[in-house]
């Protein structure tokens, strides 16, 4: 038996089929080139977890999305901060949103999407291997790099090393591969987030009568607020999907470390807040999953192009969590597409040779992407949420929650009183008029 | 040493609903083949493995061979990522309805077609257990058979296999003359891993021949109208309701065990 050997047979190779990967393989399968995409799941997406929203203006730019397996567009946003009894809540329901392209904004499960997406790179002529680990990059001495020259990956398989002109590394959150090859650092504890989520089945109806739906219309609710998850500094989420809801919780590793609860805990704490239960009552739970999340800002994303090989979606820490904007697959796709570009513009299909200033361009076009400017102008948030979580996550929700009873209360005082005394409740939470304004400022950036 | 005698080796593969993903339809009693994606039948790897060991050890080649739709190959494609040099799919309308009766008649033609000095199936598919096909196969042809058989050692140089069979109280040891078919027992060796190469090779370049029932020349012998196999009626058995409960530490759990096991 010959076995050929595919050495350099293939001008790229992907690690990891997720979106990143995918949106890389595509780019560089829509230019021509031969790629390989290796996948540890058996199929893709079946190791992947997020809320799920996924943004889809760069998805559109690469493939043709009426086929996709998308759930609903998101036809109304909720806000909503929680004391451990109260809810105070912001609800969106904007007209243009029932319109295509729906604000390019859908709920997936990540097990259907993400194989449709990389079906759509191997349509383009990409090669998918699934059930196949990529356990470390392959080195060789020179190319200018003092550690040698990213020229292969290694795989758990026997004979289960391949080389190729340059590795997209899109292995995702738990980034081994590129921590042991010296791409990037260990991700430090203070940058990762934990997500637990669990996927409730219902019918149809249920969703739609609870939600208050018309046929693909679905709702994203985000929760703050120590009614969300404890006093860690993180949220809540509720995601409908068509037969399903998604529900769950996301927070800094840190705090889940110091606390006494684990993140399944915290989960049920959440699905059992009087403002939530309702919504998630009388499912079925058809998943349940737990991941890590990098969302150490900018300051924690590596170099994204050494040595041969670049960095892309999670594994280069691309994710934004501003409490407003919780975003991390667009950046993703985006990513992996301009990875995709910059390799299809260096790598010369002939003869296997690859030019690194043509790689280059890859973290250049990513800094003028929206990627990287909403890490950058998001960027103080993730330090202010720590440094004033007490206000924030519960002195916040307390005082918003006493001012709308004291607001609203119903017996016999004139209302102006309660008026009076709902103002006086918050001006008191935020430090006076002046304690008011500081944080004002402070925050400004978040809605601009 | 053993002198390379140079075996064929054909390995018939099955396709089957994976495990995993099968549901039964409640009214017809019938699996749900089209929910769940096709994989290579479970035991079908033990074969597969046990075919590949004894190439090592006696020489010559290993061909897979399925019958049935030509998306059936993805399972001949597994067999030749594993280490299988070849394959043969058995794709024909003509096929279609047959059980197990005109299904190994036509493995027991292509295994003949091919010369086959060994055939290992695995000892019975998972989406119809019936274990039929390899005697089957052995029977059309008129060759030996090793059933039940956990362990294979090739004696090329005297046209035997001896098997290690596992039957009732022990293990037997039995030669059998070549051409001889062995059902080769569920989980009793270690399947390898595809090579990296290999699998790229099998999945990307690597083109099965295609053979019709006519060249088998049993046209007139197989599907529905040539299966013997009528089936009655089928049921399917409500499953039982489980008590629940959920305790919070392990003594409770105890306790509750102790409890329930004292009732009987």
């Amino acid at each position: 038996m010959e076995t050929p050997d595919y050495d350099n047979e293939f001008d790229a190779i992907v690690v990891g089929a997720g979106l990143a990967g995918s949106a890389a393989a595509l780019a560089m399968a829509n230019q021509d080139l031969d790629v390989l995409v290796l996948e540890r799941g058996q199929s893709p997406g079946t190791k992947n977890v997020f809320g799920g929203v996924l943004y889809t203006p760069t998805v559109r730019e690469l493939v043709d999305i009426d086929d996709a397996p998308l759930e609903r567009y998101v036809a109304e946003k909720r806000y909503g901060v929680l004391t451990e009894t109260d809810e105070t809540a912001v609800t969106m329901r904007p007209g243009e949103w029932l319109e295509e392209p729906h604000n390019d904004s859908y709920t997936v499960l990540r097990g259907s999407f993400d194989e449709w997406f990389a079906e759509q790179a191997v349509d383009a002529g990409a090669t998918l291997l699934t059930e196949t680990t990529v356990t470390g990059l392959v080195r060789e001495p020179g190319g200018g790099a003092a550690e040698g020259r990213v020229v292969g990956v290694e795989t758990d398989r026997p004979d289960g090393t391949i080389r190729a002109p340059v590795v997209v590394v899109a292995e995702g959150a738990n980034s081994l591969v590129s921590e042991g090859a010296g791409l990037r650092d260990h991700h430090d504890r203070e940058d990762v987030a934990v997500a637990a989520k669990e996927v409730l089945k219902f019918d149809r109806e249920t969703i739609e009568q609870r939600f208050r739906l018309n046929g693909d219309q679905g709702v994203a609710y985000n929760y703050f607020g120590e009614g969300a998850v404890g006093d860690a500094v993180g949220g809540g989420f509720i995601y409908t999907n068509k037969r399903t809801v998604s529900v769950g919780v996301a927070y800094s590793i840190e705090d889940a470390v110091a606390s006494d609860q684990n993140p399944e805990e915290t989960l049920n704490d959440f699905k059992q807040h009087p403002a939530v239960a309702p919504l998630v009552r009388g499912g079925r739970t058809v998943e349940y999953s737990a991941h890590a999340i990098p969302e150490g800002g900018i300051d924690a994303v590596p170099d994204l192009v050494s040595d041969g090989a670049l960095l892309a979606g999670d594994a280069a820490g691309l994710v934004l969590n501003n409490g407003v904007h919780l975003e991390g697959t667009n950046m993703a796709v985006e990513s992996g597409y301009q990875a995709g570009r910059a390799v299809a513009a260096a790598v010369d299909g002939d003869d296997g040779s690859v030019d690194d200033r043509a790689l280059a361009t890859y973290p250049e076009e990513l800094a003028d992407s929206f990627v990287v400017q909403n890490l950058q102008h998001y960027d103080f948030f993730q330090e202010l949420a720590v440094e004033d979580r007490e206000f924030l996550f519960s002195e916040l929700p307390r005082a918003l929650a006493d001012a709308e009873t004291e607001y609203f209360a119903v017996d016999r005082d004139p209302k102006e009183a309660h008026a009076e005394a709902a103002k006086d409740r918050l001006l008191d939470a935020a430090g006076g008029y002046v304690g008011a304004a500081k944080r004002a400022w402070k925050y400004r950036k978040l809605l601009s | 040493m053993t002198v390379d005698a140079d075996w064929t080796i054909v390995v018939p593969v099955k396709q089957v609903p994976d495990a995993d993903d099968v549901t039964i339809d409640p009214e017809t009693g019938t699996l749900n083949r089209s929910d769940a994606p096709a994989v290579l039948n479970a035991p079908d790897y033990n074969a597969v493995e046990a075919a590949l060991s004894l190439r090592e050890r006696a020489g010559g080649e290993v061909v897979a061979v399925t019958m049935g739709p030509p998306f059936a190959r993805a399972v001949l494609e597994t067999a030749v990522a594993l280490g299988a040099d070849d394959a043969v799919l058995l794709t024909d309308r003509a096929f279609g309805g047959s059980d197990t009766w005109p299904t190994s008649l036509a493995l027991a033609r292509a295994a003949d077609e091919l010369d086959a000095d060994v055939v290992v199936c695995g000892e019975e598919s998972t989406d119809s257990s019936t274990g039929q096909v390899p005697p089957g196969i052995a029977a059309h042809n008129g060759w030996a058979q090793l059933t039940y058989a956990e362990e294979l050692e090739p004696r090329p140089d005297d046209d035997e296999l001896v098997a290690v069979r596992d039957v009732e109280g022990g293990h037997e040891r039995v030669a059998a003359e070549t051409p001889v078919v062995v059902a080769f027992e569920y989980g009793e060796n270690e399947p390898r891993a595809a090579g990296l190469h290999r699998k790229i090779y099998a999945e990307t370049e690597f083109e099965p021949e295609e053979w019709s029932a006519e060249d088998l020349g049993i046209s007139e012998q197989v599907g529905l109208v040539n299966s013997p196999t009528k089936v009655g009626g089928m049921d399917t058995a409500d499953p039982v309701e489980r008590e629940q409960a959920v305790v919070d530490d392990v003594d409770a759990l105890s306790d509750r065990i102790t409890e329930v096991t004292a009732d009987d």
